[in-house]
């Protein structure tokens, strides 16, 4: 990633004209709506001198209560455009409206969001209770600090600097800010990294808890299984752009199964074209797996042959993944 | 900003090693100044460079290692993630910073006065506000400089050695040299406008204000170039 804007432009202190046109929502229950939003770093002096685009065009919408997942490869804008719509970013072309407002209205649109950063920023010499307490008090909601450290199970560690925290004990805290006072919207920004897998499961236990109350939740994670167990809908994003987005039904439909076997030994009038061998077991694709399932078991009843080890695989998200940034260039229109 | 402030005031304490930079080194400064001053000459000669040179240290070094600091560990960032403006994040950090270095003026020249009360309090206090300011406002300009709390070690050298040496430079009348360029450094008329106020004399109007106008002009610059050039996050 190339720099950030050399000297000027980042006091925004007393010149915070927002570049963003902000938009109507399209209906009362949309929560973020981007059209056609880009973003890029500066060039940093020394380096190559063009600037480097890390969102292109991205348009985005997210409804309440529902949980969208931005899945893509490293580097492919996520943080980015999550940083762009929480407002830690302006928008340099589109348009974007999170909860009616512009993100980086401090004073009107804040108040009702919960942001999670990738990286911690805790600071170091104050303790869980004290770091989770200064963010409640600007975040502009109320809640009790002891509540919510309860409810993120961090609550033993309350007297603990941040500094001895360990790296999921620090998530957890991150957590507990951003979803302190019950925001109508959170951005969880790979929100399981470094978290096991029973701190994983409460941490989604909450979101879920939240999600039936109304909030909207905007996330990026590599663990694909979360997105495809929590998700209502998923993006997924490369070199910048989405290049597909939808519901998972909608994401894998069409998508190439997978059936597997050990082989028996006559191989020979298999009803289906091998695709190939892999550690031992026959695999097959098939676009329809009950027709194909079926057929393959009535050959295999009609010969007397065992499929050991059969298996079928439904297409998930992460063999739509593998083939994202194989696309050729110009093909790569956005699929709704 | 008053939680950003108190949050701020806890770590400026906690921490020993920035306790001990922060508020034992320029205590130990004054001290040593006033250890070694000349008896029989007024207070306020000493009075100028004290406060020069704790300042200095205590708000524009401090503050300037501090926000490398929370920038560095993306403190900064976070706050900017809630309703605080960025004003008042700015104000919240500094603040407690600025409130220290103006408990340790009270302690030095407490003592220094209790023998040789200042001829014109109200200007001693003006002279004290305006140096906190104008040190604050180059912290803010030092820091967009300054890639972490390391590297403001260097970056705060320049300006710590100008402004020390600008105030040494008007205490030691022997050294002579033109007036208007000591007095157009930072700290230079700082010092004298301090020492004025304890000595309390050519206490002229006219005076005052020449002596006001350049720590104004290094403010108002401090401020101008932090608006182009603070950072709130560390490059990538």
């Amino acid at each position: 990633m190339s720099g950030q804007a050399v000297c000027p432009r980042h006091y925004a202190a007393l010149a915070a004209t927002p570049i963003v046109d902000v938009m109507k929502p399209s209906t009362q229950d949309t929560v973020i709506e981007a059209r056609g939003v880009s973003f890029a770093y500066q060039a940093r002096s020394g380096s190559a001198k063009t600037p480097h685009v890390a969102v292109r065009d991205v348009d985005l919408t997210v409804r309440r209560g529902e949980l969208y997942a931005l899945l893509g490869t490293n580097g492919a804008g996520k943080t980015t455009m999550l940083e762009v719509l929480e407002g830690h970013r302006p928008a340099m072309a589109g348009r974007i409206s999170v909860l009616g407002g512009d993100p980086s209205d401090r004073r009107h649109v804040r108040p009702r969001m919960g942001i999670m950063l990738q990286d911690s920023g805790l600071a170091a010499d104050l303790t869980v209770r004290e770091t989770v307490a200064l963010a409640g008090a600007i975040s502009g909601r109320r809640d009790d600090v002891d509540k919510v450290l309860e409810h993120v199970g961090i609550s033993h560690r309350s007297r603990t600097r941040a500094a001895q925290l360990s790296g999921g004990e620090k998530r957890r805290v991150d957590f507990a800010m951003a979803i302190w006072g019950r925001p109508e919207l959170v951005f969880l920004d790979e929100p399981t990294t470094g978290l096991d897998p029973a701190s994983r499961e409460a941490l989604w236990s909450v979101v879920d808890e939240l999600k039936s109350d109304g909030t909207a939740f905007l996330l990026t994670t590599h663990y694909l299984e979360e997105a495809e167990k929590h998700a209502d809908r998923v993006g997924l994003m490369h070199a910048g752009s989405i290049r597909r987005q939808g519901t998972l039904g909608e994401l894998t439909e069409g998508g190439v199964s997978t059936i597997r076997f050990v082989p028996p030994e006559a191989v020979q009038g298999l009803p289906l074209p091998l695709a190939g061998t892999e550690n031992g077991l026959a695999v097959i694709e098939t676009r329809d797996v009950q027709r194909d399932v079926a057929a393959l078991l009535a050959w295999a009843a009609g010969h007397g042959h065992v499929l050991r080890r059969f298996s079928v695989r439904e297409s998930g998200l992460d063999d739509i993944f593998r083939t994202l940034g194989r696309r050729p260039e110009g093909q790569e229109g956005k699929n709704k | 900003m008053n939680a950003i402030a108190v949050a701020e005031a806890k770590m400026l304490l906690r921490n020993r090693l920035v306790t001990s930079c922060a508020i034992l080194f320029p205590l130990a400064f004054g001290v040593f100044l006033f250890a070694s001053r000349d008896p029989h000459k007024p207070s306020g000669d000493i009075a100028g460079v004290q406060a020069v040179l704790m300042i200095a240290m205590g708000t524009y070094v401090t503050a300037t290692t501090t926000l490398a600091a929370r920038r560095q560990t993306l403190f900064l960032k976070r706050m900017r993630g809630g309703t605080a403006s960025d004003l008042e994040i700015i104000a919240g950090i500094l603040l407690p910073v600025v409130l220290v270095s103006m408990a340790q003026i009270g302690v030095v020249f407490g003592v220094l006065g209790s023998s040789d009360p200042p001829a014109n309090p109200l200007l001693l206090i003006v002279a004290i506000l305006l140096s906190e300011a104008m040190f604050a406002s180059l912290a803010l300009t030092t820091a967009g400089f300054s890639n972490s709390p390391e590297h403001a070690q260097y970056t705060t050298a320049p300006i710590f050695l100008v402004s020390t040496g600008a105030a040494v430079w008007f205490q030691a009348k022997s050294l002579g040299g033109p007036n208007a360029v000591r007095r157009a450094l930072p700290g230079g008329a700082m010092a004298e406008l301090v020492s004025t106020a304890w000595n309390g004399n050519g206490g002229s109007l006219v005076s005052v204000l020449s002596l006001l106008a350049p720590s104004l002009a290094w403010t108002l610059a401090g401020v101008l170039t932090a608006r182009a050039c603070f950072r709130w996050e560390p490059r990538r």
